[in-house]
């Protein structure tokens, strides 16, 4: 009974989602968005609190079922995240798909997509790692082509799924070729078994290097990244915002945790795999992709999703600064940027959401002007763009700080340099939609006040605005809590 | 709720009335009366009331001085505001409050009864030119004066060139900014060197930095491989600039003159109170660290003589009398440095001032006769104006008196006691200061003459046009005023009657017991030591009397050869012996000695090399760098773009060439294959 409370994020999560399919079949006809979106805002609400609560009473490290699960600092840390990003991606929805059909199945998959997530987080063996991937992905295929008469939505979905099938091949064949090297599949077993008998290393380090490829399509770190634009894209904005934040947080935990406690860098170097190196490379290229792809984008959704590109570019800084001396450091710098991105990328998509709700226009032309229409949500807006952009608009400002003095201290100076031109360039787009929002002149036939407000994404937005500016001047609770959860991990 | 609860309501009452006028006069123009100038009075009576209230609580031996606001914390120092209350800046604090106060109470007259436009940025300029220099005065570390002295200078440039629509106005405004800036570079980098060099810029306190500089220079270390006598002149000297900007002393004073194209109330308050007054204030407020410099001392003496004497003869020659007026400042404040140089803090302070006083006096004096001779300052064109203008006449006359330091107005305690230090301490075996005093002397007589022409020219003798014939009328704000100062320029000497006390054989050097009530390292005895066992300053005891009887003399001589030149009922420029035996004289002293034109020349010359290099550089080297790193970024980031091509097994074949090379290089690096 006790682990069942262990796992109460992740519970909540799942009996949303349960409850929405039940809901749904008692009441077919007559089915509310209201009592739908109510579902999943409790759900998430009480998975939030839950993970907060099991983190100041918790101790340490738990593992449960057989060493299956593991219930830590991180997994709550990220359980907050996930379950964050999944409540105000509710609240945002209902406006959005108020018109459209479907809509407990939209719920359902979102809850059962975020309840993967979540599990992700606390996957303590490579079969569950797996498992969990595959619940977390097999819904988000879904809600991409949630739209499934138009074409955009059909075909990003699709090109989703082919290219996370060929990921999960890779991953499973990779814990596969592991497993077959040592024999075991749970992560100390793992790391126990390297360092105890290292043998068919070149076996192992193929499997652990197909495994980190996995682990880059959920991150969508470059090269398997090429989904990312496209599903971004077609999908609608509030599925976007969910699958760029959440599933890209819960992506990294699983790579922290497989990394460090399955093949901890001293323990594979005897096997001669540096993967730190490979992390490196991939940090290198996925933070420049992002970043100057991003550059040149017309479509503002487009832009949001090579930015998220980039700053999964940023996180991956952490891994890769790994083998130097500041391990608690890095790691807990890349868990409070992911904390701080899920606030203020969410945000963002949100926002397109909302435009999107009002029949703006894809491109930055589109937007012209839509500050002075609209200037609550445009600040909000100009706050979380100045914010990913690392302006002290809000928390990003401080966690792309720490991330980068972290590397430096760890003696990974490059990386903290390549980043932070990555960043100055990356305020060049930024900058563009928020030019096009206050500066330029505004187009004459947008009419907003006809369509009403929406409330729901307008809250949500709200939320996220506020979370992003207070995460400022009171940065230390965040600080705490990731530095915890790291500390957790790293020992 | 203590006696020091207040300070803060000093300068922020002006600050509250700067919002109040700036935004209440662009939303609800009419809920505001007189464009502004109510908030304005209400917040300047009130910051002068807490002022006074200072004053007992001082002087039974109560200071302030605490950190307010920490804004940064940094390995060297902290930087923060706070105040500091002693005796100097508490008196500073009423005489600023007061002039600013009837400052606006003379502008009502000036600017309101003129139906003059633009009013709300006027007063809100006035406020904010208040609040800056009130929150100078009280600053307790130098950073926060730097600071704040730049935002002096900022309002001066906004009410300077008040008629920006006028030609001359602009230009004035902003040559005052650039030649004072010219100067602050000098204070800035002198900032940071006191920050670096000792931690702290506090003024006042064991840890601050005139305390650290002494025990520095007694310890007999070197200090960052320098002696550290070095480092306190070469510090000095660095403030010395921004004091030599601001207070307009030579070669920095060309700025002054022609700031009178701002409003004349503007003038006062710049020349009496806040601008000028900032820049010996700093001096004084610094005192103790400068004492420890004989070097930096004499060249402060002789800075501010020979600025007395020149300013005083390029004054003798000026049709305007507001041109007149600013050279007079210019010379005053060559005094105040003179005797700041010379060892002479109590005189320093005390002719800063009779000065504010009875140089607000004139100002306003001077603002109630442009009115009364509709807008014209030519004194060619006035005289006569005796009977017409009575108060204004009295009023006048006292600070012309003060001025040219007649018995017993307040000009004449203060100067003679400047000259008294002075050689006081040039024959007790400082001879350079004897030059000083020199200096200081002639500029006596001159200063004597440039009085009496310019009272004479103005209200003697027979109206030499129309205006002056039929002056204007004026109302009580203009007078009040000149009332108050006026009978304030008569009674102010009393606060240190050196040679009274003397002959009377009683000690009446209040001032100077007032300051010394200060805490230890700021009292005036204090200073008086470190002068004498630092820069050798010695007092020969020289009397005062004889002094006083010297300089009054020189004084009168001064005006008597004024009124042999000027006495006919229509006097004439041409007529004097000017246009005669003294033709190239006259000639040079209209031009100024030529000080505008060699500056504009050595400007001109450095800046369009330096110009155009910059130009060069800036645009290939810079620009070209940033213009061709963002094309390079860009035609970059459109072949990334190109990669994502839409067509799904593209993606599955990059990605798998992607893994592949991967694999390979971590199987070759691994030693795998």
């Amino acid at each position: 009974m006790s682990d069942l409370v262990l796992l109460l994020p992740q519970l909540c999560i799942l009996s949303a989602a349960l409850l929405v399919l039940i809901y749904n079949t008692i009441f077919r006809k007559s089915t509310k968005l209201t009592i739908l979106t109510l579902i999943a805002v409790v759900g998430s609400f009480c998975s939030i609190a839950s993970a907060i609560f099991l983190f100041i009473s918790q101790s340490p490290t738990v593992t449960i079922f057989g060493d299956q699960l593991v219930v830590d600092g991180s997994s709550l840390f990220f359980s907050v995240i996930i379950s964050s990003v999944t409540l105000l991606v509710s609240i945002a929805s209902y406006n959005y798909i108020k018109p459209l059909q479907n809509q407990a199945e939209y719920y359902s998959l979102l809850l059962l997509a975020a309840a993967g997530m979540g599990l992700m987080a606390s996957a303590n063996s490579l079969v569950i790692a797996f498992v969990a991937m595959e619940l977390a992905s097999l819904p988000s295929y879904a809600l991409v082509t949630y739209l499934k008469n138009n074409e955009g939505s059909t075909e990003s979905g699709l090109k989703y799924f082919l290219i996370g099938a060929l990921s999960s091949a890779i991953f499973v064949y990779g814990s596969s070729l592991i497993y077959g090297a040592t024999g075991s599949l749970g992560f100390t077993a793992i790391s126990e078994s390297i360092l105890n008998t290292p043998s068919l290393s070149g076996l192992l380090g193929i499997g652990i290097l197909m495994v980190i490829g996995g682990l880059a399509f959920k991150t969508t770190s470059v090269p398997f990244h090429f989904w990312a634009p496209d599903a971004y894209e077609g999908a609608i904005s509030p599925v976007s915002a969910f699958i760029s934040s959440a599933s890209k947080a819960a992506g990294f935990i699983l790579a922290f945790r497989i990394l460090i406690e399955a093949f901890p860098l001293d323990v594979v170097s005897s096997i001669g795999l540096d993967w730190a190196l490979a992390i490196q490379i991939l940090a290198v290229l996925t933070m420049t992709l992002g970043n100057f792809a991003a550059a040149l984008q017309e479509n503002v959704k487009r832009m949001l999703a090579y930015s998220s590109i980039g700053h999964a570019g940023y996180v991956l800084i952490g891994l890769a600064a790994l083998s130097g001396s500041q391990d608690t450091l890095v790691i807990g710098a890349s868990m409070m940027h992911l904390m701080i991105y899920g606030f203020m990328n969410t945000g963002a998509f949100l926002f397109i959401a909302l435009a999107e709700h009002w029949n703006v226009g894809p491109t930055f032309k589109d937007y012209r002007g839509l500050g002075s229409k609209a200037p609550l949500v445009s600040i909000a807006m100009t706050v979380f763009l100045f914010s990913l952009a690392g302006l002290p608009t809000g928390g990003g400002f401080l966690t792309k700080y720490v991330l980068f003095m972290a590397a430096v201290g760890a003696g990974f100076w490059w990386l903290a340099a390549i980043g932070a031109i990555n960043s100055a360039l990356s305020l060049y787009f930024y900058t563009r939609l928020v030019k096009s929002l206050w500066v330029d002149p505004p187009i004459s036939d947008l009419n907003i006040s006809s369509k009403g407000i929406p409330v729901g994404i307008y809250v949500a937005i709200l939320i996220a605005a506020v979370v992003t500016i207070l995460s400022l001047p009171f940065f230390s609770p965040f600080a705490d809590f990731a530095m915890a959860a790291a500390n957790i991990l790293i020992s | 709720m203590g006696p020091f609860d207040l300070i803060a309501a000093i300068p922020l009452l002006p600050l509250t009335a700067f919002l109040v006028i700036l935004f209440a006069g662009h939303f609800t123009p009419s809920a505001l009366p007189k464009c502004g100038a109510i908030p304005g009075i209400l917040a300047l009576s009130g910051s002068f009331i807490i002022s006074l209230s200072l004053l007992p609580l001082v002087y039974s031996g109560n200071f302030f001085n605490n950190s307010i606001y920490l804004w940064a914390t940094w390995s060297i120092s902290d930087l923060h505001f706070g105040f500091l209350i002693d005796p100097l800046s508490a008196l500073m604090l009423v005489v600023v409050s007061l002039i600013a106060l009837l400052v606006f109470i003379h502008s009502l007259g000036y600017m309101n009864d003129q139906n003059e436009q633009g009013l709300f940025r006027y007063y809100a300029g006035l406020s904010l030119f208040s609040f800056s220099m009130l929150s100078f005065v009280i600053s307790d570390n130098l950073l926060m004066s730097f600071i704040f002295f730049e935002l002096v200078g900022f309002c001066s440039w906004v009410l300077i060139g008040f008629w920006f629509r006028e030609d001359a106005p602009p230009k004035a405004a902003t040559k005052a900014f650039l030649v004072t800036r010219f100067g602050d570079y000098f204070f800035l980098i002198g900032v940071v060197a006191v920050l670096v060099i000792f931690g702290t810029a506090n003024f006042a306190g064991p840890n601050s930095f005139p305390v650290l500089a002494k025990s520095a220079i007694l310890s007999g270390q070197t200090l960052n491989g320098l002696d550290p006598q070095t480092w306190v002149t070469i510090i000095g000297l660095l403030i010395l600039g921004g004091v030599i900007g601001k207070s307009a002393q030579f070669p920095l004073h060309t700025w002054l003159p022609d700031a009178m194209e701002g409003p004349t109330p503007v003038s006062a308050l710049i020349h009496a109170a806040t601008m000028v007054a900032a820049g010996v204030y700093l001096v004084a407020r610094i005192y103790g660290f400068y004492a420890l410099s004989p070097t930096t001392l004499a060249i402060i003496a002789l800075v501010g003589g020979f600025t007395a004497l020149l300013a005083a003869t390029m004054a003798t020659v000026k049709h305007e009398l507001k041109q007149v007026l600013a050279y007079s400042t210019i010379s005053q404040y060559g005094y105040i440095m003179l005797a700041l140089g010379a060892g002479g803090y109590v005189a320093g302070i005390f002719h800063l001032t009779t000065h504010a006083i009875f140089k607000a006096l004139l100002f306003l004096g001077a603002g109630a006769v442009i009115i009364a001779m509709h807008h014209d300052g030519d004194m060619w064109n006035m005289g006569g104006l005796r009977e017409k203008l009575p108060v204004t006449y009295w009023c006048f006359i006292f600070g012309s008196l003060a001025l040219a330091g007649i018995f017993p107005f307040a000009g004449f305690w203060s100067k003679d006691e400047v000259l008294l230090e002075t050689l006081n301490y040039g024959l007790g075996g400082s001879p350079i200061l004897l030059i000083g005093y020199a200096f200081g002397l002639i500029a006596v007589f001159v200063t004597g003459f440039y009085t009496f022409r310019m009272i004479h020219l103005t209200f003697h003798g027979s109206p030499r046009s129309q205006a002056a014939r039929e002056p204007h009328s004026l109302r009580w704000n203009i007078k009040l005023p000149l009332v108050v100062l006026g009978s304030l320029s008569l009674l102010a000497g009393a606060i240190n009657m050196v040679p009274l006390g003397e002959i009377l054989g009683i000690d009446l050097s209040y001032l100077h017991h007032w300051l010394d009530t200060a805490p230890s390292n700021l009292t005036a005895h204090h200073y008086h030591e470190l002068t004498e066992s630092f820069s050798g300053y010695h007092s020969a005891y020289f009397s005062s009397i004889i002094s006083a009887i010297l300089s009054l003399a020189v004084a009168v001589s001064g005006m008597a050869f004024a009124w042999k030149l000027y006495q006919s009922p229509n006097p004439t420029e041409s007529g004097t012996v000017y246009s005669t035996r003294f033709n190239t004289i006259y000639r040079i002293l209209m031009h100024n000695y030529y000080q505008d034109d060699y500056q504009l020349m050595i400007a001109s010359l450095t800046r369009n090399k330096l110009a155009t290099f910059a130009n060069i550089f800036d645009q290939k080297y810079l620009d070209g760098l940033v213009n061709e790193l963002s094309s390079k970024s860009l035609s970059l980031s459109n072949s990334i773009r190109r990669i994502q091509t839409g067509a799904v097994t593209n993606y599955a074949l990059l990605l798998s060439i992607g893994l592949v090379l991967i694999l390979f290089i971590f199987a070759l690096l691994g030693g795998w294959l």
